[in-house]
């Protein structure tokens, strides 16, 4: 008897919830149970006994499901019925995301905008980026470093091409930034290391180009992905997704720079840094092109198959995707103006934190369009805006 | 989630400010209060994009009858534009006497002097009259020390050939690289200094130096710091002898030529170097903005500092202006944004994103709000008037320097009576100033 009255009593709290919640079709329900209902409500948390709470909790939890559930439902049908009746369906709601509401920001990138492309023209990476010289990295490190560091490095060292690795030494970074530009290096690279683990990326344009100085975090070496592969020495791909604000577009080409500016497609390798909320995360995929026939497909789920029925007996091209290490996340700490210069240096951008709500505003990106999970997608889209016509060769 | 609130900026009394950026082009920002509530827009650029173009130096002088603007680009080229329409009046290439390309012997001071001076005022005047003259003293600065100074004659139309009168020229330092310099209010001083230059002031007259500072002592730990000023400042119009410096080694330094060599005061602000030092009008404040973009006013008979600048300014400011009557302070920097802020508050009055890494900014202290139209009427018939207007303009001139004159000599009395006191002086400065 009390079990029931306690369910009756919890319905009621889920009625008046809803009902704060959301519009028309509850009410009616609501008049049905009106009569059950109390004005004292249930709050699990008003429960002292841990498991009598957890009950109420739990129960209060299916009932919301179930109310979704049946809310969603009733959208479905509602718009069957409107197409069915050739009715302009009712239109669907937009989610309110982190993306969709972020502020406006004026210094996004337009295609249009001269001063943009006249920027690039002379800007610090233009010579890598038109070809016409090739980009040669050095790699170094903190004074001290160990386990991690190195083994990161080494995938490092086979993820960009032409890198070559110098021991720190004691040397002072300005020297090496000297002799880096006395050997015609393009840029370097200093992964600095603490408490055994890289947390911080140095990327140093030369031989005046900027210094930006990253966080890194969430290292995953190549041999603790499940099932990685491992790279082969051709010159990758490159996918830049989402630096679309002046900075970003800075950033953006700054990390081209470090890469050979004509990719061997037939390497089918893909380095991705994808920027979402100013987190830049990097991933190294190796793809392939399928063509599987219908015949072949009979191990597959049925879905699929049903598509091929509809298809006939065409030939199904698909791509899958391998990754190969490492993987890691980036976030912008400063922008350095010139070369590595911690006490005289200008900055270009640096974090400040958040110090009020106006400051608030994400720096690097916009609107993002894609999850990370779908970078083929990207890329695949990526293909048709860079011109390269290589690719198509797999189709 | 995101915050999708802004701050409400509360927009600006009506202004007219300039901004020149690395890729050479000049920006007109305007706010009226009419329409838009105040906020900054861009009403006009002049000149394309090219890098070589980028400029370096600016100076403006708005006098009320023919204002000039004068621009020292990367190429070593010299420009003098009209701040109205933009119109390049003359350009002229700074040609020093060593075979140094530009690009080693960049332009790092510029300043057009209202006053008219040397053998110009002397010499040529009355034939100048007779020729439809107008003309602008140039004194120029360049890394490896060379100044000159140059009377520039502008042609009516950019078609005439100028033949310009030798500039005298002179050098400021033997080694050492000049990164700033600035000119007092009467225009008869002018200090340098630079890396591994200390200050030095320059009587503009007889073109010879009559002051220098003299380093700062080694630390309580036997360090010392060499000699690197980045930017300076004269405190007020009147006075020539008490000047603020801002170091590499972010510390500004408070310099009186009457009392010692050695700064009088000096405090350290924030981390980054200070890249940018401009007076307020009083007379004892001043804005300091440095490398990581912090902005600041300090009051400098006690050292104090006042107060932040603060918004989200990111990037280092190269300059900061006050404008000459309103209280509003512009700054702008290599975060591409003009910035203007309120002196008394300090809150941001409105920002403008600008695209590039801005070098200076300077305001046009005629503009009014309404004048828009009206100055653009004014200019485009000016052709068939020229001649009278030209003529004119310079009887007005020659009306009006007396006057300044006279001014200026009422603030070196002013100054030199209340030597003696130092608080008082400040009070009679602000005297001066509202007369």
């Amino acid at each position: 008897m009390g079990a029931k009255r306690k369910k009756s009593e919890s319905e009621g709290f889920i009625e008046e919830n809803r009902e704060n919640n959301n519009g028309d079709e509850r009410k009616t329900k609501k008049n049905k149970e009106g009569g059950e209902e109390r004005g004292k409500q249930l709050l699990p948390s008003t429960v002292k006994n841990k498991e009598k709470r957890s009950a109420v909790h739990a129960k209060l939890k299916h009932q919301k499901k179930l109310e979704k559930r049946k809310r969603s439902k009733a959208r479905d049908a509602a718009e069957k019925q409107a197409l069915e009746l050739g009715e302009e369906p009712p239109p669907r709601m937009i989610p309110r995301t982190i993306e969709n509401t972020r502020e406006l920001d004026e210094t996004v990138c337009k295609p249009d905008d001269e001063e943009l492309f006249a920027g690039n023209d002379v800007d610090e990476f233009s010579s890598i980026l038109k070809r016409e010289c090739t980009p040669k990295i050095l790699i170094t490190t903190c004074r001290f470093h160990s386990t991690r560091g190195p083994a990161f490095i080494s995938e490092l060292l086979s993820v960009i091409p032409n890198a070559h690795y110098y021991k720190r030494g004691t040397y002072d970074l300005k020297k090496i930034v000297e002799y880096a530009r006395k050997n015609d290096f393009t840029s370097i690279i200093v992964v600095h290391t603490n408490r055994r683990e890289p947390d911080a990326l140095l990327v140093i344009g030369l031989p005046d180009g900027p210094t930006a100085h990253f966080k890194l975090s969430k290292l995953v070496l190549r041999k603790d992905l499940k099932s990685h592969g491992n790279p082969t020495s051709h010159e990758p791909e490159l996918v830049l997704t989402n630096f679309t604000t002046r900075l970003g577009h800075r950033v953006g080409r700054l990390i081209q720079s470090l890469f050979p500016q004509d990719p061997n497609f037939r390497g089918r390798r893909v380095v991705t840094f994808h920027n979402q909320r100013d987190f830049i995360f990097f991933r190294h995929h190796r793809y392939i092109f399928e063509t599987k026939e219908n015949k072949q497909s009979d191990s597959e789920s049925k879905k699929v198959k049903d598509n091929k029925d509809e298809n006939g007996t065409q030939d199904k091209t698909i791509a899958r995707l391998q990754e190969c290490g490492p993987r890691f996340t980036l976030k912008l700490i400063s922008l350095q103006h010139g070369t590595f210069d911690t006490k005289g240096g200008e900055y270009e951008w640096v974090h400040k934190g958040t110090k009020s709500v106006e400051f608030r505003v994400r720096a690097i990106e916009s609107v993002p369009n894609l999850p990370l999970f779908l970078v083929f997608f990207v890329f695949l889209k990526n293909i048709g805006e860079l011109g390269r016509t290589g690719l198509w060769a797999f189709f | 989630m995101p915050r999708t609130t802004t701050l409400e900026c509360p927009g600006c009394p009506p202004l007219r400010a300039l901004t020149f950026d690395v890729l050479g082009l000049v920006k007109v920002i305007e706010t009226s209060s009419k329409q838009g509530g105040g906020v900054a827009k861009v009403v006009e650029r002049w000149g394309d994009p090219d890098s070589s173009r980028c400029v370096l130096a600016a100076s403006i002088d708005d006098s009320k009858s023919d204002p000039l603007l004068a621009v020292a680009r990367k190429n070593g080229l010299i420009e003098v534009i009209n701040p109205l329409n933009g119109d390049v009046r003359v350009s002229i290439t700074n040609i020093t006497s060593d075979d140094l390309l530009p690009e080693d012997n960049a332009i790092v001071g510029l300043h057009m002097l209202k006053k008219q001076r040397l053998e110009l005022s002397s010499r040529s005047r009355s034939e100048l009259d007779f020729m439809d003259f107008l003309s602008c003293t140039l004194l120029t600065c360049t890394t490896k020390g060379h100044a000159s100074m140059r009377s520039v004659e502008i042609p009516k139309s950019p078609q005439d050939s100028i033949s310009g009168v030798p500039p005298t020229a002179w050098n400021i330092c033997a080694t050492g690289n000049i990164l700033c310099s600035k000119v007092d209010g009467n225009e008869n001083h002018a200090l340098f200094g630079g890396k591994g230059v200390e200050v030095n002031v320059w009587d503009l007259d007889t073109c010879t130096k009559i002051w220098n500072a003299k380093s700062p002592a080694k630390n309580s730990l036997g360090i010392f710091t060499p000699s690197w000023f980045t930017c300076a400042t004269f405190l007020s119009k009147e006075d020539h002898r008490k000047f603020a410096a801002g170091t590499n080694s972010h510390q500004v330094r408070l310099y009186d030529i009457s009392a010692q060599r050695r700064p009088v005061l000096s405090f350290d602000f924030r981390e980054s170097p200070i890249k940018a030092v401009a007076e307020d009008l009083d007379g004892n404040t001043i804005y300091i903005g440095n490398g990581s973009g912090d902005l600041a006013s300090v009051d400098l008979r006690t050292g104090k500092l006042l107060g932040c600048f603060l918004g989200k300014c990111s990037g280092s400011i190269r300059s900061i202006a006050r404008h000459p009557e309103l209280p509003v302070l512009a700054s702008c920097g290599l975060d591409s944004y003009l910035r203007l802020w309120d002196v008394e508050s300090r809150q941001l009055l409105s920002a403008v994103f600008l695209k590039q890494h801005l070098t200076n900014v300077v305001f046009d202290s005629n503009f009014s709000g309404e004048e828009l139209a009206a100055s653009a009427e004014v200019l485009l018939p000016s052709k068939a008037h020229d001649v009278h207007d030209t003529v004119d303009e310079d009887e007005e001139e020659e009306e009006s320097l007396p006057v300044k004159r006279k001014k200026a000599s009422k603030g070196h009395k002013a100054s030199k009576k209340l030597k003696s006191k130092k608080r008082s002086k400040n009070l009679e400065v602000k005297d001066v100033d509202v007369l």
